[in-house]
């Protein structure tokens, strides 16, 4: 059964495969953060519903280029520090408020992140979401993806950072899907409405 | 106010405000209420209306704040000019800089600190009216905002005020109570599911033997405002309210407006209850 | 100094401006929904939480005992302060008053003042001896620009309610109790715009306060007075900018005091 958590609340008393925000104390496993478990599953974990980006290996972001120095540029990726992108990594030269996006090749132990494949994205509008909901726009297999795409015909580009970046087709409707994803993130049944709210909208 | 006198708390068994001597008084606790903060509360108990807000994890200013281990949880308890009595002069006073601390302190051990090395999260308590117990109704309320951040706690801290007054044992301390000659003020903060003890004051004179049952008192009660806690913390997300086909559009609107969710809930059975009359 | 503003947001908040557009969908001349709660702070002579979009002020007014300035006797006092709560915007920090906060309390109070909608004598308890001094302190719980009309709504609605602390025998507060309420004989409000792109825009947002070039706040009266201006930021108005700010500036305030006086 899916439940909702509080940080401290038991998840097992017994052993079980640890997933994320879990911690054992005394052979027992809790919650870690405010959100979502399903009691059921053999792994113990929590899917957080609030919290802000904290980059991890391997995750793709949307950043904006927030301070341009002789170097290169400071970006900021919705974190609690800018990323840095040598002049040397990009072919073209950036200024203040490009979008890009890129690889989080490494993660410091003061959690910065070092980016790679930095890519200068064109014309387009950032949309925000909450960090930790922004997998539900994506969905399973790309489900939610889809569904956003084939109903708003924009051009999508989803950060895990919480950003999405789109172009063409019916911007405001993607930006009210969006905002609906985020509100609802945590109910099931969520692929079908967003079609819903698509079709009625367009 | 003149009533303290007439009320014998040894032979009534009641308190000046009517409650029992174990009776705390009424607690409300709605989280998500500050739009620009990373995690917010807003807590009334009885008299006591606290707003808490939470900025972070973020850059440590100034820089040499850091703490290249650990994130520094840094409190700001403060009160309005115009939620004592007698008005406080604006900007922070020696209370106001000791409660901070304390209340820092006692969020450290919920919180795992090591996962942000070299960042602060501002925690921002503010008093909008109060009748004694001001401080442990912030820490309540910061616990229930740092959750709603999203932040990595080992549990949430409950707490509550318990002491003496007029010869009896009593929890959740009102100002008349706090001003009995015989009174004694103890602030109690735990991490519930532990019952380790994160905050602990005292003023007043007290037997260990009272300790002893007081503290059981105190924990006893910061079980109760766990409960509120985690009520108001889980009640943004209803699991059960799943998106039907049907209704989509109606859920669509009522989440995007950023009601309270009481009034929600209360106008939803009022919806409810009309179309039924309508369809009779 | 925090900033959490991108300057990427500001630039674009310049050329919507220029088309005559707001990020928020809002026409230029159009101010943000406002709502009222009143009485939440039991320990204050009245209080006001006032909501304009998101932004979010707190006001409460304490009413105590003061001696009169030498040069007016027979005159009571009121002061205003404000605060940018560090609660209330990841930007805003803790310490002194700085001078942002200092000139929004300073113009809010002047809009009151100056239009003598509170009568200083009716303050006076003893010549000489024991007037009325009224604290009036407004705290932003959620910041989004334009903190000067908030605030004004804010200071004027907890006035417009303020219980009067009642007095004994020895001309000393009993606590908790009232005696009648103040007297308001007008209801001055504050109107505030700002220049972004070349275009005038009513009630700023944070952002379109940021990317301001000129700021210029009027407080006017229900009565067709003109009580306070104050023109900030580095920018610069013309005679004409400046004329259909105060034309709208009435037309406005006429507005708001239907909704929060229901007058």
């Amino acid at each position: 059964m899916k439940q909702v958590v509080v940080p401290g609340e038991l998840l097992s008393e017994e052993r079980k495969k640890l997933g994320p925000n879990v911690y054992v104390l005394n052979g027992k496993i809790y919650a870690k953060v405010l959100g979502i478990t399903n009691t059921e599953s053999e792994i113990a974990e929590v899917v957080a519903l609030k919290g802000m980006y904290i980059p991890k290996r391997d995750d793709t972001i949307v950043g904006i280029v927030n301070r341009v120095v002789f170097a290169g540029y400071g970006v900021d990726v919705n974190s609690f520090a800018d990323s840095f992108i040598p002049k040397k990594a990009m072919r073209t030269d950036l200024k203040l408020g490009d979008v890009i996006i890129a690889k989080v090749e490494d993660v410091n132990e003061l959690k910065e992140a070092d980016l790679s494949f930095p890519r200068k994205m064109g014309d387009g509008e950032v949309i925000k979401i909450t960090a930790v909901r922004s997998p539900r726009l994506i969905g399973k297999n790309g489900s939610m993806l889809d569904v956003l795409t084939n109903g708003t015909n924009c051009e999508i580009f989803i950060g895990k950072n919480g950003r999405v970046w789109a172009r063409d087709g019916n911007i405001n409707l993607l930006k009210k899907a969006v905002h609906f994803i985020d509100e609802n993130s945590y109910k099931s049944n969520l692929t079908n409405a967003v079609e819903e709210l698509l079709k009625e909208k367009k | 106010m003149k009533q303290e006198t007439m009320i014998d708390y040894k032979k009534d068994k009641k308190r000046i405000d009517g409650r029992k001597m174990d009776e705390s008084r009424p607690l409300k606790i709605e989280v998500g209420v500050i739009p620009n903060a990373n995690g917010s509360a807003y807590l009334e108990w009885g008299q006591n209306k606290v707003y808490a807000a939470v900025y972070g994890p973020r850059e440590a200013l100034p820089k040499h704040s850091a703490d290249p281990l650990k994130t520094v949880i840094k409190v700001e308890y403060r009160m309005t000019s115009f939620s004592v009595p007698q008005r406080k002069r604006p900007g922070p006073n020696r209370r106001d800089q000791e409660i901070s601390k304390v209340l820092g302190e006692a969020l450290t051990k919920a919180v795992f600190v090591e996962q942000f090395p070299n960042t602060e999260i501002g925690v921002y308590v503010e008093v909008i009216d109060s009748n004694a117990g001001s401080r442990v109704a912030c820490l309540t309320a910061a616990s229930c905002a740092l959750a709603d951040a999203g932040i990595p706690m080992r549990d949430l801290v409950s707490a509550i005020g318990v002491g003496k007054a007029f010869g009896e044992l009593v929890v959740d301390l009102d100002k008349a109570e706090e001003d009995a000659p015989d009174a004694v003020d103890i602030p109690i903060g735990i991490l519930p599911n532990s019952e380790e003890i994160v905050l602990l004051q005292l003023d007043g004179l007290l037997t260990d033997k009272e300790w002893e049952i007081v503290s059981k008192l105190g924990i006893n009660a910061c079980k109760k405002v766990y409960e509120v806690q985690k009520e108001a913390l889980k009640r943004k997300f209803d699991l059960s309210e799943a998106m039907e086909k049907k209704d989509s559009k109606n859920v669509s609107k009522e989440n995007i407006s950023k009601e309270n969710i009481d009034k929600k809930n209360v106008e939803k059975k009022e919806v409810k209850s009309v179309k039924k009359k309508v369809k009779k | 100094m925090r900033s959490t503003i991108l300057e990427s947001d500001i630039q674009k908040v310049v050329s919507l401006a220029r088309d005559g557009k707001r990020l928020d969908n809002r026409q230029l001349d159009e101010m943000r929904e406002i709502k009222i709660e009143t009485g939440m702070s039991e320990n204050a002579e009245g209080s006001t939480i006032v909501t304009l979009g998101n932004t979010k002020v707190i006001a409460g007014l304490k009413i105590e005992i003061g001696t009169p300035y030498p040069d007016n006797q027979d005159e009571g006092s009121i002061s205003i302060g404000a605060e940018n709560l560090p609660l209330a915007h990841p930007d805003y920090e803790s310490g002194r008053p700085d001078d942002d906060e200092v000139e929004v309390a300073r113009v809010v109070d002047r809009a009151i003042r100056e239009s003598k909608a509170i009568d200083f004598k009716s303050l006076c308890i003893i010549k000489g001896e024991k007037v009325w001094v009224g604290y009036l302190d407004f705290y932003a719980l959620n910041g989004d620009g334009n903190m000067f009309d908030a605030g004004s709504i804010a200071a004027l609605v907890t006035f417009n309610n303020a219980k009067m602390p009642k007095l004994d025998a020895e001309n000393r507060i009993i606590m908790h109790e009232y005696d009648g309420k103040l007297k308001l004989s007008r209801k001055p409000l504050l109107t505030t715009f700002v220049k972004v792109g070349g275009k005038i825009l009513l009630d700023p947002t944070y952002l379109e306060e940021k990317a301001a070039e000129a700021r210029f706040s009027v407080g006017t009266t229900e009565d067709g007075f003109i009580s306070a201006m104050q023109k900030g930021v580095g920018g610069s108005f013309n005679k004409e900018e400046v004329s259909y700010m105060i034309d709208l500036a009435f037309k406005n305030s006429d507005k708001i005091r239907k909704q929060i006086l229901k007058i």
